[in-house]
């Protein structure tokens, strides 16, 4: 349905995002994670042919350029923050881009929102404002939807609440993509999850591949760790270290006992350890990190 | 298209500002009513009681913050993927407002028919000849139409400025600048009698467009074009001023 290929967006002459190329499907709940400024809400604009940008994006087969949307007919997006006017209440607010009233009765039903949707926005809390913009980007009921750190500012019942609405709209076939800090909260929705860091997309896999893959990593710890770092190095072994303990990655460990072995150093420790899905995108982006200085 | 304009049109008439304009418009044209002479009802009729200034003051106000809105609002970015194309959602709000703008011509013609009834100055029946050996009423109506398109001018300027410049209040300080102080900027330039072959078509004369029709021997000498002339700068600088709003607010990114 959406296929971004080989984009790379400026901002001024400035690279933003380098060579960021991925599909998602219909129904598919994509999480893009990364650290600040990885570039996550720059890719969600330069889908929506916000910015300036180079390669190919296309929506069912439809171009979407810098000054052509006609493909986002059908897409919803919340980006940094919620559209709302404040001389209109948020039913007001919700009318300006519904197609359908019904809809938007029923979005108002479903995100709790019947209170005080009749009264002015100027007056609403950040997490009523929140709603009404996820609210706006499931209008009309779209293809695709895009938001950015859509949690932000909801309490406890609500953040269920959207939960629970993107599982419905996925299942009946609309995609997602979702940037979010709290990743506990995205782990719980997100079928595919793209990794980001300085502008470079670093894993793209469906969920269950990316726990598979790297969900375990192995503790190592030597007799000389100086000398270990120095041929770790040397040899481009990705690693982190704390204390006088090492992570490494399991796909290294016999290319590991076999340097060590080499250079007369001895394991005093080497055993498998489990990470959480946070732990995995750290270790992640150490080794990105690494890989970089590395090169 | 046409739901670009609707939602250009259903903000519009969700803003206070709309509403009360039309009453500020009454309220300044009647204060000029009173101050400006019993004697004077011929101009004041012809002029709509100087409604060209007033409506301009409104359309700056209104005008700026069209644009402005929807950055401070954070909006621009959901009116554009919204829409099939940047150009129309610049069109439909330059629609928007020369719709507003037409209104409010309107409204300052029939609040001048209220206010000549009520015979705040001296009566002078409408059949009078005054400007162009023509009758008030039809002075009425060429002013009118005549400042319409001095307005829609002054609209593309501050579409332009609103695309250079996100901040309001600038906006409509820069605006109030040029519409006000235009005249005397060009009427400076134009002192100097030199190069006034080309400088009596700096845009800041086509600003003298109105009251050059309804005052034309006093005008004439400022401006130095006939009112055709001003006329043709008028619409020329228009146009040229929504191509490069517009290119503006294309190449602009959010």
């Amino acid at each position: 349905m959406l296929v971004v290929q080989n984009i790379n967006t400026y901002i001024g002459r400035k690279k933003i995002i380098k060579d960021a190329t991925f599909k998602i499907h219909p129904g598919n709940i994509t999480g893009l994670i990364g650290p600040n400024g990885a570039g996550k809400t720059t890719l969600m604009k330069t889908i929506l042919g916000l910015t300036k940008f180079d390669g190919q994006i296309q929506l069912n087969q439809i171009a979407v350029t810098e000054n052509q949307y006609t493909a986002l007919a059908n897409v919803g997006a919340l980006i940094e923050h919620p559209a709302i006017y404040p001389f209109l209440t948020g039913k007001q607010n919700l009318a300006l881009y519904a197609h359908d009233p019904d809809d938007c009765q029923r979005l108002i039903s479903q995100l709790n929102m019947t209170k005080y949707i009749n009264e002015h926005a100027k007056g609403y809390s950040l997490g009523m404002k929140q709603k009404l913009g996820i609210a706006i980007a499931l209008l009309n009921n779209p293809e695709l939807v895009i938001l950015d750190e859509p949690m932000n500012g909801l309490d406890v019942e609500s953040t269920i609440g959207v939960r629970q609405l993107i599982h419905q709209y996925a299942d009946k076939g609309t995609a997602f993509l979702i940037s979010s800090h709290i990743l506990s909260e995205l782990q719980k929705v997100m079928t595919q999850v793209i990794l980001i860091n300085r502008g470079q997309i670093i894993v793209d896999q469906p969920i269950a591949e990316f726990e598979h893959l790297h969900h375990q990593t192995y503790k190592l710890l030597t007799d000389d760790t100086r000398l270990t770092v120095k041929n770790f190095i040397k040899h481009h072994i990705c690693y982190t270290l704390n204390n006088d303990t090492f992570q490494v990655n399991p796909k290294n460990i016999f290319e590991i006992q076999d340097i060590l072995s080499s250079q007369n150093i001895h394991l005093k420790e080497l055993a498998p350890i489990s990470c959480n899905f946070e732990q995995i995108v750290i270790q992640l982006l150490n080794q990105e990190r690494g890989n970089r200085h590395d090169n | 298209m046409a739901f670009s304009l609707y939602q250009e049109f259903y903000k519009l008439n969700h803003r206070k500002l709309t509403w009360i304009s039309p009453l500020v418009l009454l309220i300044l044209m009647i204060l000029t009513g009173i101050s400006i002479g019993y004697n004077e009802s011929k101009l004041l009729m012809a002029t709509c009681y100087n409604a060209p200034d007033w409506i301009m003051l409104i359309l700056v106000v209104i005008g700026s913050t069209t644009f402005s809105m929807e950055f401070q609002n954070n909006a621009i970015l959901t009116l554009l993927y919204k829409s099939h194309n940047k150009v129309i959602v610049y069109l439909s709000k330059y629609i928007v407002i020369l719709s507003y703008n037409l209104w409010l011509h309107l409204l300052a013609i029939l609040f001048t028919l209220g206010l000549n009834e009520i015979s705040i100055n001296q009566s002078v029946p409408w059949s009078t000849l005054y400007l162009y050996q023509q009758p008030l009423w039809e002075n009425m109506l060429k002013t009118s139409t005549i400042d319409v398109l001095t307005t829609t001018f002054i609209i593309s300027l501050i579409f332009l400025f609103s695309c250079l410049i996100n901040n309001n209040a600038i906006v409509i300080s820069f605006s109030l600048l040029m519409v006000f102080t235009g005249q005397f900027i060009s009427a400076n330039l134009l002192n100097s009698e030199k190069f006034t072959q080309i400088l009596r078509w700096n845009p800041f004369n086509m600003t003298n467009l109105t009251r050059q029709y309804y005052n034309y021997t006093t005008y004439f000498d400022t401006s130095h074009l006939l009112n055709q002339q001003l006329l043709q700068g008028t619409l020329s600088y228009t146009l040229l001023f929504v191509i490069v709003g517009y290119l503006i607010f294309r190449k602009k990114h959010f």
